[in-house]
This record gives structure tokens, sequence and C-alpha cells, in this order.
């Protein structure tokens, strides 16, 4: 089943979710919990907000792990009908799907953005009109009304003037990539892209400089034109898969996880690189170190999770990765090997400061 | 004694505090009376409305629409929100009046069901047939989850909404008998923009934190100077504020307590009835309209006059006006009551004052056979008609 990524849901006991993947298992749909009413559950390991007249907690993947842990425990003992084991896993990693009985209301992006372009300007408050603003500059690049879409708190109604990102969603693959050539060779008056101090302070968080090697990662970023300000608030543009471009189809793959482990590899592709779950071609795979299970296999895709690593890698440049590396076996055709970052259940492990991807050397072999 | 059963329940709602926001219905009653005021409802039809009474006939909530989706009407006239991912109309029935009658015409047409054509006052009301309810915000679960969420955690807006409502529970009355509505609760506000708008449950201690605001002191507690109302009654003229001079303004407005400014944030008090003391009961007496009066009489009792609706006790009642039309009336029979359904008439004037009022005259009769007469102010007709204009209430200050 097809839902775009970046959607929202509403569940009927209260959970705000955001849509986790383009591809769903049939009457399901897979997301990442973002608000959960403390009512059932709670913890103060995460941040409590109030939203839609409830105290929710915001479920925030980089807090303390044991802690993390424990919290999505007790998620699964209160809401056991939200976990999904995908039956095309040998042992399923854990996901989180919402069955459509639970499903209240699924907010689209695309059917937020063409209401809000149709309220007069008068009756717009000044992050409304921001985004409404930046959508016609963006229109400037050839893509129709049609191809945008907004999402999380603007979409949901939550968002605070001043505060709130700006969350623009492209509904298709060659359309973003379209948009972003488009913004390589923009000028705007209200434009502006992160300065190498402001990347610096980004690449500080989460585990990013335990990885990454500084200088290449804020060039590599410096090129990424998903992310900046407009009027000096933060947008990122997300990309969505359409039906027709996903870059696997649900069921079409069975998986056996093999293990652990490093490798080397060269970009030969990264046109999906700006989806979640996104994945890059790798040539010239090679075992750094890991799980003896591992050693031999011949790596031919990297999948990631986390929006992190979206666009981070070009085609020609030398990247390491390492994650989980599992045996895919397609109905039709012949079976290769890949490594995944950024299941949900690594955040509760050591995985989460130790799966990565990171750019080695560039095209021109710079390291 | 069945009746009883269901004022002392208040609703006969079943609830289900595991669902989304407030609670949700999972079957429907076949009748209802009490329902609290100022209270937000989702309609299955996509609208938001707002309880406009603590008294329903049966089978219907009564309330003013807030907001209704775009595509379902056309909103000439009106503001437009986005809110809840969809373009909204923000209804108003201060909008231009022909315009308003327009859209109230397409309404009518369109959502009949929403309209609720009163046999007993022979007027029409904003309604909520039962089962076109889809959610109904609980103002009261919404503070109590608020007032649980640890500090560090709440915007600078949410933060001052609890300094408010640890300054209200000074006066005596518990949290527990407060609730918030509108964005506050919905969690669309904006800080800075955004009133504060807190419900009191009951009427006691409705007046208990009115009396209290007297002469509470708070650094961050400001009540309008008799300069910012008179600024205010320049910049804010409507057809309510026309029927006053500047001074007389300042001087009604000076001494409410329901509206005052909190760290720069307006808030708004909404005082709502508890189902046992609702001062009427919807469907015990006919209601005769007569035509429009201004009317003066001498204040005996102001004690519901922080509800909606609300009402003044008079006595002395006599006609002053009848706007051009031969009204007849029984001298007999006495004016007893002025009936408010506007906020801004609220707490207008107190007991042993003179009151002046212009409104719809009725000839009541109740289920027991008394009679008198009252004149109503604020009925939704009225913002449709030439009583738009015509209605105040005004006491001699």
């Amino acid at each position: 089943m097809h839902l775009f990524e970046s959607s929202m849901v509403t569940t009927v006991d209260g959970l705000h979710c955001q849509v986790y993947g383009n591809e769903h298992p049939k009457g399901r749909i897979l997301v990442k919990p973002k608000y959960i009413p403390a009512d059932k559950i709670s913890s103060d390991a995460l941040p409590y907000r109030f939203i839609s007249g409830r105290k929710m907690n915001r479920l925030n993947l980089w807090v303390n792990k044991e802690k993390l842990g424990e919290y999505l425990a007790n998620f699964a003992k209160a809401y056991p009908y939200y976990i999904y084991k995908i039956p095309f896993y040998k042992k399923s990693p854990l996901f989180f799907a919402i069955p459509k009985s639970k499903v209240d209301k699924i907010y689209s992006p695309r059917d937020g953005v063409r209401e809000l372009m149709s309220i007069p300007v008068k009756d717009l408050d000044e992050h409304l009109k921001k985004i409404v603003e930046f959508v016609h500059f963006l229109m400037q690049s050839g893509l129709q009304l049609a191809d945008f879409g907004i999402t999380y708190s603007t979409l949901m109604g939550h968002y605070s003037p001043n505060m709130s990102d700006i969350n623009i969603v492209i509904y298709g693959k060659e359309k973003f990539w379209s948009l972003m050539h488009f913004l390589e060779a923009s000028r705007h008056k209200d434009l502006r892209w992160k300065t190498y101090e402001e990347w610096e302070e980004f690449y500080k968080k989460r585990n990013r400089f335990m990885i990454h090697k500084k200088e290449i990662y804020i060039k590599n970023m410096y090129r990424k034109k998903s992310e900046g300000f407009f009027k000096n608030t933060l947008f990122v543009i997300f990309a969505v898969e359409n039906e027709d471009e996903a870059w696997f189809k649900w069921g079409a793959e069975s998986y056996r996880t093999l293990g652990s482990a490093k490798f080397s590899g060269t970009v030969t592709d990264h046109r999906d690189s700006i989806v979640r779950p996104g994945c890059y071609i790798l040539a010239d795979a090679k075992f750094v170190d890991g799980e003896e299970s591992c050693k031999d296999c011949e790596i031919s895709k990297v999948v990631f999770y986390t929006r992190d690593l979206c666009m981070i890698a070009y085609p020609g440049e030398k990247v390491e990765v390492k994650g989980v590396v599992e045996e895919v076996t397609p109905k039709f055709g012949k079976r290769y090997y890949r490594v995944v970052i950024g299941y949900f259940d690594s955040y509760m492990s050591d995985r989460r400061d130790s799966e990565y991807l990171r750019v080695m050397e560039d095209r021109n072999g710079i390291q | 004694m069945k009746k009883l059963t269901i004022l002392a329940k208040g609703i006969n709602l079943k609830r289900d505090y595991s669902s989304d926001i407030g609670y949700r219905l999972k079957g429907v009653p076949k009748t209802m009376s009490h329902f609290y005021e100022s209270i937000l409802i989702d309609t299955v039809d996509g609208f938001q409305c707002k309880t406009y009474s603590n008294e329903h006939p049966d089978g219907y909530v009564i309330v003013k629409p807030k907001y209704i989706p775009k595509e379902a009407l056309d909103g000439d006239g009106l503001k437009f929100r986005f809110l809840f991912e969809k373009c909204m109309i923000r209804f108003n029935l201060f909008a231009e009046k022909d315009k308003l009658k327009t859209y109230l015409k397409q309404f009518r047409i369109k959502f009949p069901e929403y309209i609720y054509d009163c046999k007993n006052t022979k007027n029409w009301f904003f309604a909520v047939p039962l089962d076109k309810i889809k959610i109904v915000h609980d103002a009261r679960k919404g503070l109590k989850e608020l007032l649980s969420v640890p500090k560090k955690d709440l915007d600078e807006y949410l933060t001052l909404v609890i300094q408010l409502v640890e300054l209200l529970a000074k006066s005596g009355v518990k949290a527990d008998n407060l609730g918030i509505t509108h964005s506050t609760l919905m969690g669309n506000y904006t800080y800075g923009k955004s009133d504060i708008d807190i419900i009191i449950y009951g009427k006691g201690n409705g007046w208990k934190i009115l009396d209290y605001l007297k002469t509470a002191r708070h650094e961050k507690l400001h009540w309008k100077t008799d300069s910012e109302w008179a600024a205010y009654y320049k910049e804010h003229k409507t057809s309510e504020s026309s029927h006053f001079t500047e001074q007389e303004y300042v001087k009604h407005m000076r001494r409410k307590r329901y509206e005052g400014m909190f760290s720069g944030t307006v808030f708004t008090l909404f005082t709502v009835e508890e189902p046992g003391e609702r001062w009427f009961e919807w469907h015990d007496a006919d209601y005769k309209p007569l035509g429009t009066v201004t009317i003066t009489g001498t204040v005996t009792d102001h004690y519901n006059s922080h509800v909606r609706p609300g009402y003044y006790g008079i006595k002395n009642g006599k006609i002053v006006d009848m706007h051009g039309e031969k009204v007849q009336i029984d001298k007999s029979l006495q004016i007893d009551r002025i009936v408010n359904f506007s906020i801004p008439f609220s707490q207008q004037a107190l007991r042993g004052e003179e009151i002046t009022a212009c409104g719809l005259l009725e000839l009541v009769t109740t289920n027991k056979g008394k009679k008198y007469y009252r004149v109503v102010v604020g009925y939704f007709d009225a913002y449709v008609s030439e009583r738009r204009e015509k209605e105040f209430i005004k006491a001699r200050v």
C-alpha cells in the first residue's frame, strides 16, 4: 500500500504520528509516534508537550538509551497493536504501524498547502504568510502547487510563529531534484543558507562529531539545498515518493539479518537518498571490520531510516558505512546484501552511536 | 424523577477517556438538558462550534459555529483561518450584516439540521444535533492535563496560563473548578496575540473569583485604566458601544473583572452553570415575541448576569420606546427580567441600579401558568435584523 511519508496521522487514542515510509503493509501505516498521551505511559526522560488539550510525551530517540528502552517497553505493553513485526524479515526489527481501525485522521501535506494557499493573505499570521511567500518562490522552479505539501506543526495547527520551522514536502523524486537544482542557482533577498558556524553547531549535536570528519561533513552539508532559512526561519524540504517511483515494493523482498559490520565502498547512485527510507547504491564494497558472518558479503546497497543521511554522499564518492548487514532475497531477481542504518531498535542499543555513513573521499579524491 | 437523574449527571454520554481530545460519543442520548457553555465541539461535518448556553433543548446542543470549512459555504465578508489542515471560515456575528445574511441563507439551505427552530420561543438557534457531535473538548480535563506538565516543558504562553490559574485559585476556588477553552485548549494559540480563555465552573465560584479580583494584586495582573478603556472605545466602535458615550462606556467597563491583562496577554473568564444551578429549563415555558422595545427598571438581582444566557431581575419595568411598533401589552403583568446572550452586556448592572435595555419583548407563560414579560438581548436573529443596531443594556452609573 502506498501512503506518502511525512504525512501526519492521529489515532483514536490520541497519538500524533508521522508517516515513516512511502510503502506500507496492507491495512496498516508505518509511522514514528511523535506525541504520545501521558495518561497511559509517561517518561520524565522525554520532553512533555501540551497539545490538543492533552499532556503528551514527545518521542525523542536521542534521550538516554536505557530510559528510551524502558519507555518503549512500556509503550509495547500499553499499545501492543502499534508494534509491528514485518513478516518478510526472518526476525523483524521494531516497527510502529497503525492499524486502519485505529486511524482517527490522516493529515495530508498536499491538501494542507492547497488550503493554505487559498486563504487571502490578509487573514494569515506572519508564520503562514512566510510559508505562502516561500512556496510562491519555490514555484518559480517550474513545480506546480500540487507538487508541494506542508507538514508537522504548521499542518497540525500548533506551530509557534517565530519558533516553528517551515517543513515543506515535495511530491516526487524527480521534482525534488529539479527543485534542488533550482535552489543551487537561486538568489532571493530572503533566502540564505546555513553559515559555516551554523553547520558547525549542527555538527556538534547528536553523535555527528563522533563519526564525521568535520571539514568534509560541513562541506557536504553546504551542498544540500534542502535546508536553509527563509526570512530568518529555518526551512527543511523533504522528498516523498510517488507510487510509481518507489525504490522498493512492499513484500517484493525478504530479509535475513547476518550481523553488524563496517564496509567501505563507492557510491554509484544517490537518486533515492532523498527519501525515507532512502538508499545509496554502492560498488567495490570491502569489509572493514565487524562480525565474521558478514565478512564475505558483497554489499550493493546502503539503506537508511534517518533523514540525517539524505543526500550526504554523491556518485563517485568513497564512503564508509556501519550498520546491520542483511541478506536480501527478492521474489524475482538475484540475492544481494545491504547495510541498514537507523532501525528503531538501534536507538536503544550501542548501535545508536556506532551506525553511520560518512564520506571518506570526495570525487576529487580529497580526504 | 427520571429528569432529575439526567440533570444530576449532566449529559448522559458515555465517556471514553482513552480517546483523542476530550471525550468521544459512543452512544447518543435521546434527550439532554445541561451541557456547559463555552465548550468546543467538533462536528462530523468538520465544524468547530462553541456551546452558547448551559441549558439545551432535547436532542440538541445550542452553539455558535466558530469555524466552518471554506469548502462548505461561500464565506465572502468573513475572515479565513488555516486550522487543522483546512481553510476555515471564522464565523463572526459582527460581520457586515448583508454578507452575514447571505451566509446564513446558504447555511440554512445546506445545513438545515444545524438550525433549531424553537417552538417555545418561536425563534431559531444554531444547534448541533447530538448525533452530529464528533468530539467534545473537555475544558476541565484540559486544564488538569496542562497542570500536570512539568514547568520546564511549557512555553511562555502556557506558563502564563498556569500562573493565572494559580492566581485565580487564591480566591479559594479550586483548580478543579476551572477549565481552559478555545485556542488555549486546542493548542493553536499565538503567544502575544491569543487571549487566555478560562472557564469557571459554578456561578458561586464565578462570583468568588470576580470579587477576589477586585482587590487582588499580582505583578502581572493589569486592568485597563480609564484612559485605556477610553482609547479602546474610540478604536473599537461596535453596534454595542454605539449606545454609550465614552464616559458611560468607561464607567461600565472599569468595574468588570471578567476581562483583564496578565503580563500583557488578555484573559477572559467565562462562568458556566453547574447542572443543579441552571436558572431556566428549555421547555418550561412558552415565549411569545411581541416586538422591539426599550425599557427601564431597577435591578433586583444580578446574580445570573455572568453566565450565558444570563439575566437581570428587575422591578418597576416600564416600556419607554416601542421603536415605531405598536406593541400590545397587558399592563397588569410585570416586566420581570432582562435576558442576555451577549458577553459585552454581562455584569453590566448591579442590584439597586437603574437599568435601561433594548431588545425583544416576550410574553412568558410558564408551564404552571404564570405570566410575565421579559426583554431578550442577543438572540441570533438580532444580528441579521434591525435589532442589531438597537439592542443594548445600560446601567445608570
